[in-house]
Formats: structure tokens, sequence, C-alpha cells
């Protein structure tokens, strides 16, 4: 029993990862309408500032997330009001092409700054945890978790209690009325953007402290943020948590699931998503259409 | 009927460049270059592993150039290197292997990383008739398809941890059970059968043994679940990525064995890095140390060969296996040229076939497949933050610190 | 659709057309310049083996572009996970041949088969998806098979599959370009019936197309296995030609990624977009592929690329080079418009 309990908490755990890193590519995908496939390398930009502030300056993994913040807030808006913006308008597939190139100019770039080598942030108190009975909860792990609600609790307030949100709620739901009502369109699309990017890199000096970091680590995330945005479902800040914590918990109890090797883990995880889909094809908590 | 010709047409250009290039140079005594090629991963998944074997074959083309070249009957043949990049895809590999026969005029191919792109590779080798050497594809099931013209310099994946075994063995109190997490790639899904065919000889028990998926390996739950089984030995059959997020949940999760093996990753300087002390007590299986003892016949000393990685790469790290083994799979191909007095591809062939040469590597020896089965591996552990190799006795420089404590005493 | 081809440029069709026969003339002859007879003629060598590597690589991606097209590019479902029809092609020659030691020719023409059974099983659940969704359903679909077939034992799991290698160039090149042929041609057919036109109305509006008549769940289903049979086609052909399969080399998301971009690139929902697309693409990324310390910088220059292709030719190099998709649909959202209230 203790067992499953364990595996439960590791499976929360982990999903709490995937929430921290699929907000900023539900927000992006809902309002803007862009599958952005340099998701995992904006969250991989995140883990070698964290990364390198942590060598550099010995500055905890945990204080460094509001610089990745920053950081990447900026290079989000730079990123969309520079290039993105000039397709926002084509189909899906364009812009699906865009970061896509882009995702490979910021993979190499990264190869070209940090080489190929593995890194890795393990702060003194890396491989500590809480000891209750006869389960165990990583510190790190849980602080992982915990930044994850954070942000999912910053998203929901900046969205639905300040102005700006009410902006880009308004432009996702319908971009012509609110240009009508004299939002800056161009603007606001480039700060959705740079929000997005935002919350990519904390979630990315996360993922550096129980990861090894290259330049290519990424990759996976992104493929894991589009099925958990899918999986709760689009344009909601409480079903990317489900969606979240669903994929992290499936990814963990398929490992011990009876009859099968673990290695169906990453198989179970997607057949499961197809089935939630063809069942619900607004996410487990989706609105409907 | 085809290729033959092909390979009579590739040797009469190499005789043609070569007359070219002696009377052109103006010294009778070199002969034209000798252009290897190889598709090694420099960007992609796998660059840092790509870039090792570069390095590998740098080192010893630097060495063998500064002496003027290969000999062949006499004459001094300048060496080149062609490098392609696979991206870390193994299709794309298979092109760039033909390209570099075809366009760069490459006569011999080292290999790629990876036992995946080596396997595309060697058939490329294989319908071109063109030898390959490749050093960074442990899988043994290359090999078994009677592949003529691929050969490779390393000890076989079913070697790396078995020796881990060997040494556990002559321990006291001597551990009984193992736990095994195995990455589900061709190279590792080796690693691990062979533990688990060779422990139970060894009066060994596996009782626990999980595979996870290579791509995006998240381990912790399957941590959790060998800690509750205490298993005396946890060994991973995996890559650098997963050993140090394994050595991570050990500690977080309270998994405490008497011996932490892992096939690939504490050889390298970046698992002492990313892990500090926690790295400490952690044994792997490896194809060289920068401490074996081997009496090489030619090229350079274990000590020396270490001494020119540091000079050249201006790094204060030893060079970990994949560059060692990298540099072997160019000394095979120097001797066998040399052997074979000939730049022809089949006699070079017949030539590796039949080698039998020591260097700082260890032995370098082809069974009937191709595979060197006469080189040991070692087995090396990280005490207070250096590698030191405990085991077999004979090259060993330090002795195995066991048990491991518990993370809490540490 | 007399309308439709008047409005091509003269000028453009009167170049196109030659210059289309001349290179198929080239893709065809050139590699005979290979065969021993042609060499003992004292004929010059045209096709080397890197030609051939190359060639039959794009032939292949023609396939898989087209295919795409067929049920991206026409009927507005953009499959994540065509790479597994393309998988489960190569598997069905790789186990026939390699474990039954069926003849290579048999077990090819069971892998069309194998892959468009499996997209009728998960098509007809599936393509009630729409947009982002059928996307990552068929994303997911594109994961698992390739993560079931990488731990399944007689499938060779982890280790893959070897199958006897065939030397012959020529052999794969042409399987491959008739391959080709039989995707091209098969988008140029279905263009030209009242499926094609049936595939068109479902991607402009589906509801307005059930309304006209269309069968809509019968048509999209019937795209998707024809897409999948191309694919698998494609795939089984792979399996012998590279004699060496695993999960790794044709179960990867970044093909699928590829057969996308080429189709978009050239031009989605044309005949000779995704063509275009493929050969120019996969070309540019071999040249590109070059080696030594630059291989970095030819990445960001792909990456370069592609954003430059979005941004100023965003409908296609087939249509920025004077193409018809456009004319088309235009025809299309007028009949639509008026026959559905």
């Amino acid at each position: 029993m203790s067992q499953f309990t364990q595996q439960v908490i590791l499976g929360l755990l982990l999903g709490g990862v995937y929430v921290a890193v699929a907000l900023g590519f539900s927000l992006v995908w809902g309002i803007l309408n862009i599958v952005n496939l340099a998701h995992g390398a904006l969250v991989i930009v995140g883990s070698y500032i964290t990364w390198d502030l942590f060598t550099r300056w010995h500055i905890d993994p945990f204080l460094s997330l509001p610089i990745d913040a920053l950081v990447l807030f900026v290079i989000g808006y730079a990123l969309q009001r520079g290039v993105i913006n000039r397709v926002i308008r084509a189909p899906l597939l364009f812009t699906f092409l865009l970061t896509f190139g882009i995702n490979l100019i910021i993979v190499s770039l990264l190869l070209l700054i940090f080489t190929a080598d593995f890194r890795s942030v393990t702060p003194s108190y890396s491989g500590n945890g809480l000891h209750l009975g006869s389960v165990t909860i990583p510190y790190i792990r849980f602080g992982g978790l915990v930044v994850a609600f954070l942000l999912a609790g910053a998203l929901w307030a900046i969205l639905n209690r300040t102005r700006i949100g009410a902006a880009i709620l308004a432009v996702g739901a319908d971009r012509d009325a609110a240009q009508l009502v004299g939002i800056d369109l161009r603007h606001m699309y480039a700060l959705t953007f740079g929000i997005g990017a935002a919350f990519a890199g904390v979630a990315g000096g996360i993922i550096s402290t129980f990861q090894s970091i290259t330049p290519t680590a990424g990759d996976p995330y992104t493929l894991q943020a589009f099925a958990v945005v899918i999986l709760g479902g689009l344009g909601r800040v409480s079903a990317t948590v489900l969606g979240g914590l669903t994929f992290g918990l499936i990814e963990i109890l398929g490992q011990s699931a009876p009859g099968l090797g673990s290695g169906y883990a990453n198989a179970i995880a997607f057949v499961v998503l197809v089935i939630v889909l063809v069942v619900r094809p607004r996410g487990l908590l989706g609105r409907l259409a | 009927m085809r290729r033959e010709k092909l390979g009579v047409v590739l040797a009469l250009t190499a005789l043609l460049a070569a007359a070219c290039g002696t009377s052109g140079g103006g010294t009778p005594t070199t002969g034209a270059a000798i252009v290897f090629g190889a598709a090694v991963s420099l960007t992609g998944a796998q660059s840092k592993e790509g870039g090792l074997t570069k390095q590998g074959y740098d080192l010893w083309l630097d060495w063998i150039n500064q002496r003027g070249g290969i000999v062949v009957n006499g004459v001094k043949h300048p060496v080149e290197i062609k490098y392609e990049d696979d991206q870390s895809t193994p299709n794309l590999s298979a092109t760039l292997v033909q390209k570099l026969i075809t366009d760069e005029k490459a006569q011999f191919i080292l290999g790629p990383y990876g036992s995946a792109a080596t396997a595309t590779d060697a058939i490329v080798a294989e319908k071109n008739g063109v030898p390959m050497v490749e050093a960074n594809g442990a899988a043994q099931s290359i090999f078994s398809k009677g592949y003529k013209f691929t050969f490779g310099v390393l000890s076989p994946a079913n070697k790396y941890l078995t020796g881990v075994l060997d040494m556990a063995a002559t321990l006291s109190p001597k551990p009984t059970t193992i736990a095994m997490l195995t990455a589900n790639d061709n190279f590792s899904v080796e690693v691990a059968k062979a533990v688990e065919d060779y422990a139970p000889t060894k009066g060994f028990q596996v009782i626990f043994t999980k595979q996870y998926p290579a791509a995006a390996p998240e381990v912790s739950g399957l941590i959790s679940q060998a800690a509750r089984l205490n298993p005396d030995i946890v060994m991973n059959s995996g890559h650098l990525a997963e050993s140090i997020a394994i050595n991570k949940g050990a500690k977080q999760l309270g998994l405490n064995a008497k011996i932490f093996a892992y096939s690939v990753g504490p050889s390298t300087p970046d698992f002492i890095k990313a892990l500090g002390p926690d790295a400490n007590y952690v044994f792997d299986g490896s194809q060289w140390t920068p401490q074996v003892k081997y009496k090489p016949s030619f090229y350079l000393s274990v000590g020396e060969y270490v001494k020119a990685y540091k000079t050249k790469y201006s790094t204060t790290d030893d060079p970990d296996y994949h560059v060692a083994e990298s540099t072997a799979a160019c000394l095979a191909f120097q001797k066998a040229i040399e052997n074979a007095g000939s730049l022809d591809a089949t006699k070079v062939r017949d030539a590796l076939a039949g080698l039998d040469v020591m260097t700082f590597f260890g032995q370098i020896k082809f069974d009937s497949r191709g595979i060197n089965t006469f080189k040991p591996m070692v087995v090396e552990q990280i005490q207070n933050g250096a590698h030191y190799t405990v085991f077999p006795a004979n090259v060993a420089n330090g002795k195995p610190q066991y048990p491991t404590p518990s993370w809490s005493s540490r | 659709m007399i309308a439709r081809e008047e409005r091509v440029p003269r000028s453009l069709r009167r170049f196109a057309v030659p210059i289309g026969i001349a290179l198929l003339a080239y893709v065809i002859l050139v590699p005979l310049t290979s065969t021993d007879t042609a060499q003992q003629a004292g004929l010059p060598l045209l096709a080397d083996k890197l030609w051939f590597r190359i060639a039959t690589t794009v032939a292949m991606f023609v396939v898989m572009a087209s295919a795409w097209n067929i049920i991206g590019g026409l009927t507005g479902y953009a499959s994540f996970g065509n790479v597994a029809f393309f998988g489960l092609g190569a598997y069905t020659v790789g186990v026939l041949v390699s474990s039954r030691s069926w003849p290579f020719p048999l077990a090819l023409i069971l892998a069309p088969v194998t892959a468009s059974l499996f997209a009728l099983i998960v098509g007809i659940p599936l393509l009630r998806l729409r947009g982002h969704y059928f996307a990552v359903a068929t994303l997911g679909i594109g994961v698992a098979v390739g993560e079931v077939v990488n731990n399944l034992a007689p499938l060779g799991a982890s280790t893959g599959l070897f199958l006897p290698i065939v030397r012959s160039d020529l052999l794969f090149f042409y399987l491959m370009l008739g391959a080709a042929a039989v995707a091209v041609l098969s988008t140029w057919l279905i263009l030209r019936t009242r499926f094609g036109y049936g595939l068109l109305a479902i991607r402009e509006n589906e509801e307005a197309a059930k309304i006209i008549g269309v069968n809509t769940n019968l048509y999209k289903v019937a795209a998707f296995c024809i897409a999948a049979a191309l694919t698998g086609l494609a795939g089984g052909i792979f399996a012998q030609w590279n004699s060496f399969i695993n999960q790794e080399n044709v179960f990867a998301i970044s093909d699928n990624v590829q057969m996308i971009l080429m189709a978009v690139v050239g031009g989605a929902g044309t005949v000779l977009g995704p063509v275009a697309g493929a050969i120019s693409l996969e070309l540019i990324i071999q040249t590109l592929a070059g080696g030594g310390s630059k291989a970095v910088y030819s990445q960001i220059g792909l990456g370069v690329l592609l954003a430059v292709c979005v941004i100023f030719i965003p409908r296609g190099v087939i249509d920025f080079f004077g193409g018809q998709s456009r004319l088309s649909l235009q025809y299309l959202r007028q009949t639509l418009r008026e026959t559905s209230a």
C-alpha cells in the first residue's frame, strides 16, 4: 500500500513539472492559436540560465527563477513582435513551421554557447527528502510542485484579475473585436508570447535541478506539453493543472502496471491520451465548443 | 560483378592519385593522402558523445601526420579524415557515409557513435566493399549478420557489467541481490541481458529488472520500487543522463545499496561535475581507463596518451573511454594498412581480420564476427572525486571501497 | 475546371511541360547509365551510388509528403501520425522477410495493406476529432505504436530487424520512383473526381459539406487509408533497401514533421506542391548536412531558411511560381456558398 502511495506521490511531483512546462504552452496556444514547437527550447534556455547563475555565483536555483522569467519574457516578447507576428493570421501549420525553424536556431545556438556537455544543478539539499513513515518526498521535486502551483495561481490571477489579462482574453476570444475597442494587437500578441516564454523559463529552472541539461533536452518537453494541454483541455488554467498532474501519474503508474514491461510507460501514456481525446474531445475539463 | 568493378576503379583512381602525388610532390618517399571518412553526431541528441568520438580520431590524426603518415611499402602516406555531421539521425548517417565514399573518396570508414547508426553505416560499408572500423557501437547484433567489412575495436555490450559481478564475487560480505534498471535501446538491453544470464552462475540473484523508455527517461518511480526490495547491487544499463538521474534519485528516495554500478556515465568527467561528492563509491564497467597498464607495441603509452589529450584539448580532465576507443579504431586501421602493405580495400579488410596487436587501449584482435572479444573490460570506481581502476587486479591502481555507506552516513 | 486551368499563366505552362518531361526523362534514364551494358558501351556514369542514395531518399519523401497531402492538405486533417504507417509498412516487410523468409515482392504487397488496415481501425474514432485535437491524437498514435514495437520481442524489440542485403541500387530507386509516381497520380486523380471535391469541401467547411450530401465520415476515412497505404508502401521499400530497421529509423516523429514541412513549404493541397517541397527541402538538407565544425551553422541556416520561407512565401513554392491551389478554392467556396443556403 505504501508502495502505491509512494508511486502516486512521485507521479504528482512529476506532474507538477509538466504543469509548469505546459502553462505557457497552453496560454500561447489558447490565445494566439500558435502551437509553439520552440517551447521546449525556451524551457532549456531557462535551465541554462539557472545553471549558469548556480555555477558562476552559487545562486540557489529557486532564487534564480525570477531571473529566468525576466530574461525569457524579453526573448519571447522580441520573438513574437519581430518574427511570429508576421504570420499570425496564416493557417496553423505556418506558425507551426516557423516555430520549428526557431527551435532549430535556438538549439543550435545553445550548442554553440554551452557545448553538448551534460550540465547539472546540484544544490547541497538536492539529495534530501522528507520521510513520512515509509514514504519519501524529495525536497527538490516538492519545491518544483510548489512553484508549479504558484505559476498556475499567478497565471490565473493575471488573466482574471488584471486589465492586461482581460485584454489578453479579449484577444483570444475575438481579435477583430479586441482591435475595435482599441487594444494594440501586436503588443498584446507579443505580451502573451512573452508571458508564455517566461513561464517556460521558470519550468526550465526547476527542471535543471533534477535532470541533466543538454541543448536538445527540451524536445521531449514540447511533446509532453502538447499532450498535457490536450489531456486537460485548452483554454483554462485549472485544466492544464489537472492535465499535467494526470499525465505525471499515468507515466509513473504506467511503470508499475501489472502484466506489462515498464518499457511501455510512454506507450501507455500516449494511448491514454488518445482514448481521452476520443471519449472527451475537448479534454478532461475542456469547455464544450 | 559491378561492385567488384567499382572497387577496381576506386583502386585505380587511388593508384593514379598516388602516382600524381609522387611525381608532383618532388619527394619520392611521400605518397598521396589516405582519406578516412567519418559520419559522427556533431549536433542533435548525441552531439556530446559524437564530439568525444571526433576527439579520439583527431588525436591519432595529429600524431600520424607528425610522423609523415602511414607507411605503405616504404612510402609514407599522410592522412586526412573527412567528417560529416549525421545530426544524431541514423538515416542521414547512411547517406553521409555514401557521400564520404563516393564524393569525398574516403578509402576507409571510421564508425559513428551509437549502435543504430553503426548498424546503418555497416550496411552501407558492406554494400560498397569499404572497410569500416567502429569504436562506439557495442551491440553485438550488428556483428551476427555475416558482414565482412565491419570491425569493432571495443569489447561487446555483454561484457559491460559482467566485470562488476566478477569483482563483487570477490568482496566480503558478498552481495547477493541485484536490481537492474535498463534503457530500452538495443545496446542497453544487451548489457542487461548478459547480466541476467551471468548473475546466477556467480551466485547472484536478480530480484528486480525493469526497462524504461530511452527517449524520455523518468526513473524516480522505478527507483522507489527498487528501494522497497533493498537490493545489494543497483545496476543501470543506460546512458549518462540516466546514470546521473538514478544516482540523484537513489539519494532522494533512500535507495541504499552496497554497490552502485552503471554501464555508461560515471567514466565521463560530467558525471563527477554534476554530482559532486555524491558521485563517490559509484562503479562502472569501462572499456578503458587512464590507469590501465598495457604495454603497447606502437603508438603512445597510456601515460603519453593522457598527456597528449590534455595538451591538445587544453583541459585538466582525463580522456574518457569514448575518446580512447575511437583512437584505437584508427590504430587498428593503421596497423592493418601497414600489414597489408597496400591500400586495396579487400587486402586491408583481410589484414584487419588477421590483426593481433597490443595498444594503449589493450589488445586489438577480432573474432570471426569482427568483434574484439580479446580485450577485457575494467571496473573503475569514483573515490574522493577521482577515478580509480579497481578490477581486474593486474591492471588496477586502487582497491574497491566496499560496501558503499548509506546516504545518511556519508 | 476549365476556368481554373485557363488561369494558370500561359507562359508558365509553356515552360512547365517541357521542363517536367525533361526532369522525368532525367530521373528515368540517368540511372540506366550505371548498368553493366551501358558502362561497357562506354557511356559516362551519370548516377553513382551517392546519386542513388540521395535520389531514392528524395523519392521516398515525395511519397510521404504526397501521402500526407491527401489527408493533411486536401482534407485539412493535419496528421502527426503518418510515420506510424511508414513504420508499420517497414515492419511488415521486415518481419516477413527476416523471420518468415518471405520473398521481398510478396511481403511488399502486404506493407500498404497492413498500414491502411491500421488507418481504418484508428481512423474511424480519430477522424471525428478536429484541428489540433486530431493532430495530437495522431501524434499519440505515432509515439505509442513506435514504443510498442520497440518492446515486442517477435519484432526484434529494441535490437531492430536486419534484412538480407540486396545489392541493387536500380531496383530500389525505381521502386521508390514508382511509389512516388503512384502517389502523385493518386493525388491528381483524386482531385479530378467527386471524391476529391468532397475532400476539399470537408477542408473548407465540414458542416456545409455534409449538407450538400458529402458522406464526410466515409470520405475522411478513405483519404486516411489511401495516405496510409502510400506511406506504408514507402516504408516497406525502405526496410529492404536499408536492410536495418528499428524504432529510431522508421518511427521517428522528426520524419513526420519533415513530411509536413515538405508538403506545406511546397504548397499543401496541390498536386505538385509536395513534390517540389520534398525535392527542394531534402536536397537542401543533404547539402547543408556538410560536416566538420560548421555543422552547427548549417542547422542555424536551415532554421533561418524555414522562417524566411514561411514569412515570405506563405502559400508554398508552387503557388509562388504560379500554382493553382487558391483558384480551386475560390471555385469551391463559391459553389459551397451557392449550395449551402
